[in-house]
């Protein structure tokens, strides 16, 4: 089961493009387990949050074995400093885990007009899925493609895909089936 | 370093310098310490164990794997031969990035050679080496999408060097990706001040196709595996001139009488002798390696054939030489030729 948690509020009908989609790419139930307020630990004092801490002190939702749960906030993310400096962040995942949290602020504005509601709904689509995709043990994809390709990557196309590749799929589907539940 | 097992049992290993951090001596292995068990993931040393199996006591080290704490037991005679080695230290993992984010020339394109050393440099080629292979693939990648078996053994190389980065510099597996990748795939605009890579892995030299030397030359055609298949026993010297001269058969046939009654050892040593020598000499074996061809039909076929042969020995007898001529035929085959050429003189 993936629930979606969300932080920050997000419009009904983006909600449910989003259950939906997340249903097709992975085959598990998906719903709404309500809000959760952001916790104040993980606040920067550059305004944005820091994407690690977030995961650790958000309070918690009801689970079961194997349940994911999806963060949704429209706060901008931070990740701590790499070897070469500080990856820009849409999302982070406890790899192999049952947390992860998106951010909607690095998407293209929703807008009025149907086709930039579209727009914004694949991508938040998009981003989710690979969210959940690291929880289920997938690694990023040299695909531009794929769901799993790397959010900052240069060959992703202006309206990318919101779907996993073969080998992605069928990795996770293998995952899945392997899961205790 | 010890490279991967030789490919022939012939081949001496080649001897490189180690890898940095690679374990030569299970002794400093201690509980707690954590180590990279190739194509297997970072483990943790749980201790040191003995255990009876087979009868024999055998000192075990018992490391658990920190991904998914699987139980990983290796002989302590071992330890040094598996390429078991410490967790990267910063500097190692610096030379890493650099090396990724570095421009990567062609990749190798002969799947292959690819495949091959892609598997060395993952089981002995350090944290330098899976990051060799994920670039290398990933390189390739922009140019094709890559094969079934080489996309598992990217996502592997992968899984491999995420788990390692996270470990050495203390960080979640996903955080530890996001910094492989934006290194690997850095954003538009983005341009890093980057040190000279480290140098990459070097590899054992595979050994080459093994050629016969000259004086083994007849040796290696003649050897065809036929002692592993049971058929060691066949003359297959003398089953080629039966086939190589078939028109001369019945000369053959008709001359086999004093040539089964002589022994057949002095045969070999005939071939070997060469040309140099004269007819006389020759002719007993020529007989000889007949004779071996038909074994059994000879002695019924010696009067029949009489009469045939007798008419056919004038062309045989200018075509055997011209054949002789133009193709120096290996030793073994000489026989084949001249036996019926001279035989159907002898009749004529």
């Amino acid at each position: 089961m993936i629930r979606i948690v969300t932080l920050d509020p997000i419009d009904p009908s983006d909600m449910a493009f989003l259950t939906a989609t997340l249903y097709r790419a992975f085959g598990l139930g998906t719903e709404h387990a309500g809000e959760r307020p952001m916790p104040r630990e993980a606040e920067r004092k550059d305004g944005r949050v820091d994407a690690v801490k977030v995961l650790a002190e958000v309070a918690p939702v009801r689970t079961f074995a194997d349940d994911k749960v999806l963060y949704i906030t429209a706060s901008p993310l931070a990740l701590p400093d790499g070897p070469l400096g500080e990856p820009p962040c849409w999302g982070f995942s406890q790899y192999g885990g049952e947390r992860a949290v998106i951010s909607t602020s690095r998407l293209p504005a929703r807008g009025v007009s149907e086709a930039s509601i579209e727009n914004f709904r694949r991508r938040l689509a998009r981003e989710a899925i690979h969210a959940v995709g690291h929880l289920w043990d997938l690694h990023h994809c040299y695909d531009p493609k794929c769901a799993m390709h790397p959010s900052w990557s240069p060959g992703l196309p202006a309206n990318p895909e919101m779907d996993l590749d073969t080998f992605c799929r069928e990795k996770s589907e293998r995952r899945i089936r392997l899961a205790k539940t | 370093m010890r490279g991967p097992p030789p490919r022939h049992p012939d081949d001496h290993r080649e001897q490189l310098p180690a890898v940095e951090g690679v374990i030569e001596d299970a002794a400093t292995l201690a509980p707690g310490d954590r180590v990279v068990y190739p194509n297997q993931g970072v483990c943790a040393v749980v201790g040191v164990e003995e255990k009876d199996i087979a009868g024999q006591k055998l000192e075990l080290v018992r490391m658990r794997r920190e991904e998914d704490g699987a139980a990983v037991l290796v002989p302590k005679n071992k330890v040094p031969s598996i390429g078991l080695r410490r967790v990267a230290t910063g500097g190692q993992i610096e030379g890493v990035f650099h090396y990724l984010a570095a421009q990567f020339d062609d990749p190798e394109l002969d799947w292959k050679v690819r495949h091959r050393d892609n598997a060395d440099r993952l089981i002995a080629g350090g944290v330098l080496g899976v990051a060799e292979v994920v670039k290398g693939l990933h390189s390739l990648s922009r140019i094709r999408p890559l094969p079934t078996k080489e996309r598992e053994q990217y996502d592997n190389a992968r899984h491999l060097l995420v788990h390692e980065v996270a470990v050495s510099l203390g960080v979640a597996p996903a955080l530890a990706e996001d910094y492989i990748d934006y290194a690997l795939m850095p954003p538009a605009g983005v341009k890093f001040d980057l040190k000279p890579p480290p140098t990459p892995v070097l590899l054992p030299s595979r050994p080459k196709r093994r050629r016969p030397a000259a004086g083994e030359g007849e040796e290696g055609m003649e050897d065809l595996g036929l002692a592993d298949l049971g058929l060691g026993d066949l003359d297959l010297g003398a089953a080629l001139e039966g086939v190589e001269a078939p028109a001369e058969e019945g000369e053959a046939e008709g001359a086999e009488g004093e040539a089964k009654a002589e022994g057949a050892e002095a045969a070999p040593e005939a071939a070997a002798e060469g040309e140099g020598e004269g007819d006389e000499e020759e002719e007993a074996p020529r007989k000889k390696a007949a004779a071996k061809a038909k074994p059994a039909k000879a002695p019924k076929s010696a009067a029949k054939a009489e009469k045939p042969a007798a008419k056919k020995a004038a062309p045989a007898k200018k075509a055997a030489p011209a054949k002789r001529a133009e193709k120096p035929a290996p030793a073994a085959k000489k026989p084949a030729a001249k036996p019926a050429a001279k035989r159907g003189g002898k009749k004529k």
